[in-house]
């Protein structure tokens, strides 16, 4: 990890990696040419099927084709969203930039923004302090250690208050007892985040078979791209597109009464009190505000889509994580955990992460929530054909009782499967989703096929329509654990790697 | 498998989101709502068998999501529809609003046949926040002559009334069809597992009242 040549692979990985978060067309599927970091088992077993997989290497499904070409007018990126805005009769004449914008145009803007936010009257508490934290840099490359937001997320764990930063270089092992293994691994970890740059395809090798708790806010910012691979940079990105956010807030939040917007605004907010009823944690007021803030700025940022319903559920796992940054969890449960103990600093930061962080996630599949959820439609198509593949028997039984794939599966990939599992299965899962590049997209695709085959047995068991639809809708995940997403995980990229370069196999054989 | 029912009706629940139509159907087939405070996503579905006039019935529902967005998954289930319950919020004039727009999707999208009850949900509301009267409700089902109901998930009123109303339309309007599948399933299918029976109706479902 300390390796001399480090810093130019790392360089070359950086680019390609956020190449390819714009180049691809967002939530389309395309062929695979295998993940790279797989669990070893499933290495093995995959390679039994290898001979299968590369004879079909250059097929590309016509169906995918066919979409890929649908969409990529549809979503090129997120600032056709923001043109599209203009029409909208919103005031948008700042904010038209994109992520990679030179910093100190980022800065200026914000300057102006936060001028206008003084004498505006807004809903978001904006303490005095709030003002001082997020003041953009009054030149454009300070140093990270006097970053007053600086400390959690560029790679260290920080538990205690802003004001006092850690230096940036290293990840506090907890005093809790670890297994050896995992411990390794929390060192590995450590030594990846904090080095100057982190490797990214070592960042994704290591996460794929899940990331230690204390180092996963650090790494999901990372490898959503979100925060750079470069340390020193780290700081500065997290305070601007801290601002960033609040500036969307100060700009956009008080258009959610107004008759175009109220649609939206209401639904989110029917959706807020229906979001994880279970976990208190997610049921106080102040998180609901949060909850509400971002939803309603991604939604109205996004007008091609909107607010879908689902989209709430997105927000949890972000959340839950980032939150977990800055409590001491030895003591705490999460999922009862009352914010009012963390300040408003805090939990401005633990928001516009959460923000940015899911924008990132869904600028992956945003066609799965435009009009018509072409991208879910085209899912569900591709689940079944998979399917077909690799359980005959369960897929002929599903027809033979006209259970349909949309009646099951439409949630799957409307939720992202949030709603079949336990949260923090869905954070392991999500682990994995993040190293696979576009595992939201794709590979949740080859987890659906890996959860429904899972259950092949029983579901064979259930010789009617009813009962087959019914135990499909409640399936019994309620006790599963990470242990459980591991083995769902493996034998998913088991599926991906035959098929997913050989989407004509059928037809193959069949001619 | 022993068998449970002989007959099988399908309703379908449209509504704007919110209206409580996944509290009503919880209510009604588990009779518990505590476990059901998420949104519906496309499309969900339960079932609940009955006695009704001293036939055995076994009611699927399906429960739409409200939101405009899953409304091209959720048209495509209006074809198999016998009976739709048309949910609104008292509390929320809009969604009585949007009944109009709910029974246009079921005049394109259901069959010409399918019978409706019109329900007001949340009758539980303290009357400061009702928004819709229960005139305006009536006078809407009059004019479209379907039963009216004002309904409270919440406190289990008038739950139970609807559906079973609804029910029993629909095994009226289909009377022949479900006399005859009676009559074929006293002399042919006795000893079959359910899923024979479904299978049979699946395959030859012409005039037949179940539709799998
Ligand atoms: N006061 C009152 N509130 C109710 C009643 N039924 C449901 N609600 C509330 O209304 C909200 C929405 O209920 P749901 O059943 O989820 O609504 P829905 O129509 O299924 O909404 P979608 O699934 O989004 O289409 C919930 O917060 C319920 O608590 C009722 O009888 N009385
Ligand atoms: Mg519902």
């Amino acid at each position: 990890m300390s390796a001399p040549g480090l810093n130019n692979d790392s360089k070359k990985n950086k680019r390609t990696f956020w190449k390819r978060n714009t180049e691809k067309v967002p939530g389309s599927i395309k062929p695979v040419y295998g993940a790279k970091h797989p669990p070893t088992e499933a290495v093995i077993q995959a390679s039994l099927a290898n001979t299968d997989q590369s004879k079909n290497r250059n097929k590309r499904p016509d169906s995918f084709a066919d979409f890929d070409h649908s969409t990529s007018d549809a979503w090129d990126d997120a600032e056709d969203d923001l043109m599209l805005m203009g029409t909208r009769k919103l005031s948008i004449e700042e904010t038209i930039e994109s992520n990679n914008d030179e910093l100190h145009n980022i800065a200026n803007e914000n300057s102006t923004n936060f001028q206008g936010a003084k004498s505006k009257n807004i809903d978001v508490p904006m303490s005095s302090s709030h003002h001082k934290a997020f003041q953009p840099p009054s030149s454009p490359v300070p140093s990270p250690n006097v970053g007053s937001m600086g400390g959690p997320g560029v790679g260290i764990r920080q538990t205690a208050v802003i004001e006092a930063p850690k230096p940036v270089t290293a990840i506090r092992i907890p005093n809790i007892p670890v297994p050896d293994r995992e411990l390794s691994k929390l060192h590995k970890f450590g030594q990846i985040l904090s080095g100057p740059i982190t490797d990214l395809d070592e960042l994704r090798k290591l996460s794929w078979s899940g990331i230690p708790k204390p180092v996963r806010p650090s790494a999901w910012k990372i490898l959503l791209g979100y925060l750079p691979t470069n340390i020193d940079r780290r700081t500065l990105t997290l305070e601007r597109k801290r601002s960033e956010y609040f500036s969307f807030i100060d700009q956009y939040f008080d258009t959610r009464h107004e008759t175009i917007h109220r649609d939206t605004y209401r639904q989110i907010h029917i959706d807020i009190p229906r979001t994880n009823p279970l976990m208190p944690l997610f049921h106080q007021p102040k998180v609901h505000q949060i909850f509400e803030r971002i939803l309603y700025i991604w939604s109205i940022r996004h007008p091609a889509s909107g607010y879908v319903q689902g989209m709430n559920d997105l927000v949890t796992p972000f959340f839950v994580v980032f939150l977990s940054e800055y409590v001491d969890d030895s003591g705490e449960n999460l999922d009862i955990y009352d914010v009012n103990k963390l300040s408003d600093d805090i939990l401005k930061c633990i928001e516009a992460d959460s923000f940015w962080c899911m924008t990132k996630l869904l600028d992956g599949i945003q066609d799965n929530y435009t009009f018509a959820q072409p991208g879910i439609q085209l899912k569900v198509n591709a689940l079944r054909e998979l399917v077909q593949r690799i359980d005959g028997p369960l897929h002929s039984h599903l027809e033979k009782h006209n259970v349909e794939y949309l009646q099951f599966s439409f949630r799957w990939m409307n939720n992202l499967i949030m709603r079949e599992i336990p949260l923090k299965c869905t954070i392991r899962l999500w682990d994995t989703y993040m190293s696979e590049g576009d595992g939201f997209a794709n590979f949740h695709l080859y987890v659906c096929a890996s959860l429904l085959v899972h259950w092949s047995d029983k579901i064979r068991r259930n010789r009617d329509f009813h009962s087959i639809l019914l135990f499909l809708q409640n399936l019994p995940t309620k006790d599963w654990d990470n242990e459980q997403i591991g083995v769902l995980v493996a034998e998913a990229y088991r599926w991906k790697f035959m098929f997913a370069d050989a989407p004509n196999h059928l037809n193959l054989i069949k001619k | 498998m022993a068998k449970q029912y002989d007959i099988i009706i399908r309703l379908l629940m449209v509504g704007d989101s919110g209206v409580g139509k996944t509290c009503m159907l919880c209510r009604f087939a588990d009779d518990d709502i505590s476990s059901t405070h998420v949104s519906t996503i496309g499309i969900d579905f339960k079932i609940k068998t009955l006695t009704i006039d001293g036939k055995k019935i076994r009611i699927q529902i399906w429960d739409t999501a409200g939101q405009e967005r899953y409304e091209t998954i959720t048209k495509q289930y209006y074809r198999r529809a016998q009976g739709i319950v048309l949910v609104y919020d008292m509390k929320n004039e809009e969604s009585f609003k949007n009944i109009q727009k709910w029974m246009k999707y079921i005049s394109d999208f259901a069959p010409e046949d399918v019978e409706l009850i019109l329900v007001a949900n949340k009758s539980d509301a303290y009357n400061s926040e009702r928004k819709v009267s229960k005139e305006h409700g009536e006078m809407f089902a009059k004019e479209h002559r379907i039963p009216f109901y004002e309904t409270s998930a919440y406190m289990d009123m008038n739950i139970n009334e609807a559906f079973i109303m609804l029910a029993r339309i629909v095994m009226k309007r289909h009377k022949k069809e479900i006399d005859k599948q009676m009559e074929h399933i006293r002399l042919f299918c006795r000893e079959d597992s359910d899923a024979h029976i479904i299978e049979k109706q699946g395959k030859d479902n012409n005039g037949c009242c179940v539709l799998m």
